[in-house]
């Protein structure tokens, strides 16, 4: 059967007459934006959490927000992701003395979340940038791991699972500071969320990753990459993503020759049982001239086309049918 | 006030962004305007065309020396060379088949005449047919070629237009030895050499040292960059190498490009010390892909021309 | 440009959302593109956070060491240096601040406003640049209604951080903009009233004044002896429907959401239907012998490379303002 849970993660860059702008430049362009990525046939739909106020203004609320979701064939808003890529002296995950700060954000973040049809997971980066948060050692990642416990317990009681979302350049990047840090979090508090490209360019093959914590992973972004990080471009300052001297763009759309080994991944979804929602994510699509637009449809056409099989060839081998 | 021995003109590729998506310059009047002003701000001092713009030039605007007057209202000086791209066939337009020479003839008086209300230096060419259309490039089809261009020359010269030869990385004549040949067999009197810097430099040869050589013949150049040099057969795809090459989605980029290949120091020294005076023309072709734009990239490389370049020679 | 008048360009349009205008190659191209258009100096707007690589006095310190590398790094383009730098306190910087929303229109916030302009006075003074430019007031949807008590508070927190500038040797200009809680001719002058005008000025934006309904060539007339820093930009339309008052006007209003649908309001100097009239405020300013920078600005334009281009045609044409 189909995969139907595919849900789309919201960065998006379009044309305006005043240059290139996310979608939310105003209702209509925020509308024709939905258009499109329903016509591609996504059911889901994962933000930011500091769209969320642009979203209640243009559509008066939050939840008026999904019901244009849901009025264009969306299933929900799927996913919330919140993030402090920068440490500051307000926030910083690996500064135990933030962290109330930071549980109060989430608070608010959940409280705009309040009627929704059920946001499903809280996806959060556990640290901010390696190099400000550096050395990392086993009481740094126990730090996170407080942090991460208590805000999955509060999310919990919203019905959103607390999921981290591992970035190349943060500070908890190799295998085994990952290990340490599904030691030190709850099971039933913090949950993993597999970017493919994020951890392929820090040198961790996703797909083995998932195999290990399958039990933990709770969604997927599916993007791809070009690069594995070789000299150690992880800890440029201010941002990796962007100033990394040997690479100017990090992320691709599936199906343009990257390393990501997506229907190897498909397959080892199905035959693990996960039957959750799977999200595709292009970030700085534009670099090089590149249309996010175009790189939604293509991806999608490679769900429907080369997943879409190994989804099937995988079913058939289990024999398995969803 | 210094003697100025040398001015810059911009030719005519250009893109912008309108609400129906990428547009040229000849879009509307508006969008015209708006490219002028933009190549006069910079600092350049006239523009080239192409000669298929004419057809705009007459429906549009009046002709060419209508035309003209709108280039001199926005400041720039007039328009300098045009570049007749033939749409070469080997079956009645390709130079190296004789038969084919009484067209391309008549087609340069046509030409000519239509240009003859404005003064223009040159008249550029790609002096040969795309390289698979010719090749194997022999010895006689160069002197048949070198023939057909001596004649074309006497007729532009009879307009007091220079013609001029812009050798395409993806043309018949590009390799050193073949445009050696081609020029030995040519009348200096009536064919001049067009140094394209990011053409020459693709096809492997150095174009300062190719200058240097045939100085006296040289009439004019497109100051433009590029990053690869071709390899294998890139100058021999349809329809279009410089679209349909295996190895390289973008060839050119603006002077003073990151990992540029040209040496426009040793190129402008060259032009300095050959005496020359006059035009240097800044191209820019499809600057718009991979991100890139035309507005920026015109900015960059008049930046470059002053900063770098006029430190050199001017 | 060769002028009695010291011209500068703004690179705020090249920096046109959260992840671009980062890498120090595109920063180069824009500074390029600024000098071949004439300009060797020009104009900052802070931001936040690590994609606001140069617009954080501490994030530009971060990348080029000290403020004369940073300088260097300008004059790699040959631009010379910076006039001015733009910073609105009441913006929520994300991370820098922990995303606090400050008012100046707030008595309680006035403390945290005047320690947190301690860096870009720092940063201004540190790279030779003259003016500190500020919006001087969030927007009047956001702020209560103000009378004249409101007014004199918000010129207090200015007087207060116009000390701090003075001490440092830098100028402290309010620019005032079309969505501001003040709003009219009268507000803004009772403002400029309640600053000192030793270490407080105006920043006049011939486009804001026009949009915002005020003439920018009677007031500027009117008030040339508090006027320290020119932005030059036209615009085609004017707030004539109160859309200011508009929740979320920075949206709903500037970029077309709602109201009269206009996308685009601000546009370069020359464009057709320009409301302002550019070359009287441009001889007004000749007139009173205005001696401080004008800014122009592609603001919340196009192309910003397009856009600095035809601007500069303008000067150079329009107003026969040789390049060099």
């Amino acid at each position: 059967m189909v995969w139907t849970k595919w849900s789309y993660m919201d960065h998006w860059v379009t044309e305006t007459p005043q240059g290139p702008q996310p979608p939310s430049f105003n209702r209509a362009y925020m509308d024709r934006y939905v258009k499109q990525l329903s016509a591609l046939g996504f059911t889901g739909f994962d933000t930011f959490f500091f769209y969320l106020p642009l979203y209640a203004g243009m559509y008066g609320g939050v939840p008026g927000f999904e019901r244009f979701l849901q009025d264009n064939g969306f299933d929900k808003i799927t996913g919330i992701f919140s993030a402090y890529p920068s440490a500051t002296k307000y926030t910083a995950p690996h500064v135990r003395e933030t962290h109330d700060r930071i549980v109060a954000d989430c608070t608010n973040t959940l409280r705009m979340c309040e009627a929704l049809t059920g946001v499903e997971n809280f996806i959060v980066m556990p640290t901010s940038t390696y190099y400000q948060t550096e050395p990392v050692t086993d009481d740094t990642i126990k730090v996170v791991a407080d942090l991460w416990n208590r805000v999955g317990k509060l999310t919990l009681e919203h019905g959103m699972k607390t999921t981290c979302h591992f970035e190349f350049w943060g500070a908890i990047r190799t295998r085994a500071q990952l290990e340490t840090f599904f030691e030190y979090t709850d099971p039933e508090y913090v949950h993993f969320f597999c970017d493919t490209a994020q951890h392929t360019i820090a040198g961790v093959d996703p797909v083995q990753l998932f195999r290990d914590y399958r039990d933990r992973c709770t969604g997927f972004h599916f993007k791809d990459t070009k690069n594995v990080d070789e000299h150690e471009a992880y800890r440029t300052p201010p941002d990796p993503e962007l100033m990394a001297p040997q690479v100017t763009r990090w992320f691709y759309e599936m199906g343009e020759g990257g390393l990501v080994d997506f229907p190897g991944l498909m397959k080892e979804i199905v035959a693990s049982g996960y039957d959750g929602w799977l999200t595709v994510e292009h970030d700085k699509a534009e670099l090089g001239g590149g249309s996010y637009a175009e790189a939604t449809a293509v991806a999608k056409w490679y769900i429907d086309n080369v997943l879409a099989g190994a989804q099937a060839a995988a079913e058939a081998e289990l024999g398995v049918a969803r | 006030m210094n003697q100025q021995n040398i001015k810059w003109s911009y030719m005519d590729h250009w893109r912008s962004n309108g609400p129906s998506g990428p547009v040229d310059q000849w879009h509307s009047h508006k969008t015209m305007s708006a490219f002028l002003k933009q190549i006069k701000a910079t600092g350049f001092d006239a523009i080239d065309t192409f000669d298929f713009r004419i057809w705009q030039m007459y429906g549009d605007y009046g002709g060419p020396a209508k035309y003209q007057e709108m280039v001199q209202d926005n400041g720039l000086e007039r328009i300098v060379n045009t570049f007749h791209a033939a749409d070469y066939d080997v079956r009645n337009y390709a130079p190296h088949i004789p038969a084919t020479h009484e067209y391309i003839l008549e087609d340069f008086r046509v030409t000519m005449g239509r240009w003859s209300e404005i003064q223009l230096d040159n008249i550029i060419v790609m002096p040969a047919t795309l390289y698979y259309d010719m090749e194997p490039v022999t010895e006689d089809k160069l002197k048949y070629t070198a023939e057909c261009w001596n004649k074309v020359g006497e007729i532009t010269a009879g307009f007091g237009v220079k013609l001029t030869c812009h050798h395409e990385f993806f043309c018949g004549i590009q390799s050193e030895a073949d445009i050696e040949t081609f020029y030995s067999y040519t009348d200096p009197q009536y064919v001049s050499l067009f140094v394209d810097t990011a053409q020459h430099c693709i096809a492997g040869v150095d174009p300062v040292a190719l200058y240097n050589r045939h100085a006296h013949r040289v009439s004019g150049f497109h100051f433009k960059d590029t990053r690869n040099v071709a390899t294998g057969d890139d100058h021999r795809h349809r329809p279009d190498s410089e679209i349909m090459a295996p190895t390289t989605g973008k060839w050119f980029y603006e002077m003073g490009t990151d990992q540029g290949l040209v040496d426009f120091a040793a190129m402008m020294t060259a032009v300095r010390d050959n005496g020359y005076r006059g035009w240097i023309s800044v191209e820019h072709d499809k600057a718009n892909k991979e991100g890139g734009d035309y507005s920026e990239s015109t900015a960059i490389s008049r930046w470059y021309a002053k900063n770098v370049l006029e430190e050199i020679y001017r | 440009m060769r002028d009695t008048l010291r011209w500068a360009y703004a690179l705020n349009q090249w920096n046109v959302r959260l992840d671009v205008f980062v890498r120090h190659e595109d920063q180069q191209r824009a500074l390029k593109t600024v000098s071949a258009c004439g300009f060797d100096t020009i104009e900052l707007a802070s931001g936040t956070g690590r994609w606001d690589n140069i617009s954080r006095p501490e994030v530009i310190l971060l990348n080029h060491g000290s403020h004369a590398g940073f300088l260097d790094f300008l004059r790699r383009a040959s631009v010379q240096g910076v006039s001015s730098m733009f910073w609105d306190p009441q913006a929520p910087a994300e991370e820098e601040e922990g995303y606090a929303f400050r008012s100046t229109a707030n008595p309680a916030d006035a403390d945290a406003i005047v320690e947190w302009s301690k860096p870009f006075v720092d940063f201004v003074a540190g790279v030779g640049a003259e003016q500190l430019v500020v919006r001087p007031v969030g927007s009047a949807w956001m702020t209560p209604p103000l009378d004249g008590d409101g007014i004199k508070r918000i010129g207090d927190v200015w007087n207060r951080i116009g000390e701090l500038t003075s001490a440092s040797g830098v100028g402290l200009a309010l620019h005032y903009d079309c969505l501001g809680a003040v709003h009219t001719a009268e507000e803004l002058t009772a403002l400029l009233d309640a600053t000192d005008p030793a270490s407080v000025g105006l920043a006049l934006d011939t486009a804001e004044f026009t949009v915002g309904g005020i003439d920018p060539v009677t007031y500027y007339r009117e008030h040339a002896d508090r006027v320290t820093h020119i932005h030059l930009k036209d615009t085609r339309y004017a707030d004539t429907g109160d859309e200011y008052r508009m929740p979320g006007a920075e949206s709903t209003m500037l970029k077309g959401g709602a109201g009269r649908r206009i996308e685009r309001w601000f546009y370069e100097l020359g464009t057709e239907g320009g409301l302002v009239d550019v070359r009287a405020f441009v001889a007004a300013l000749r007139e009173h012998e205005y001696s401080g920078w004008v800014v122009v600005e592609s603001d919340h334009g196009g192309n910003p490379a397009e856009l600095a281009m035809l601007n500069s045609w303008y000067l150079q044409h329009e107003l026969g303002i040789p390049k060099s």
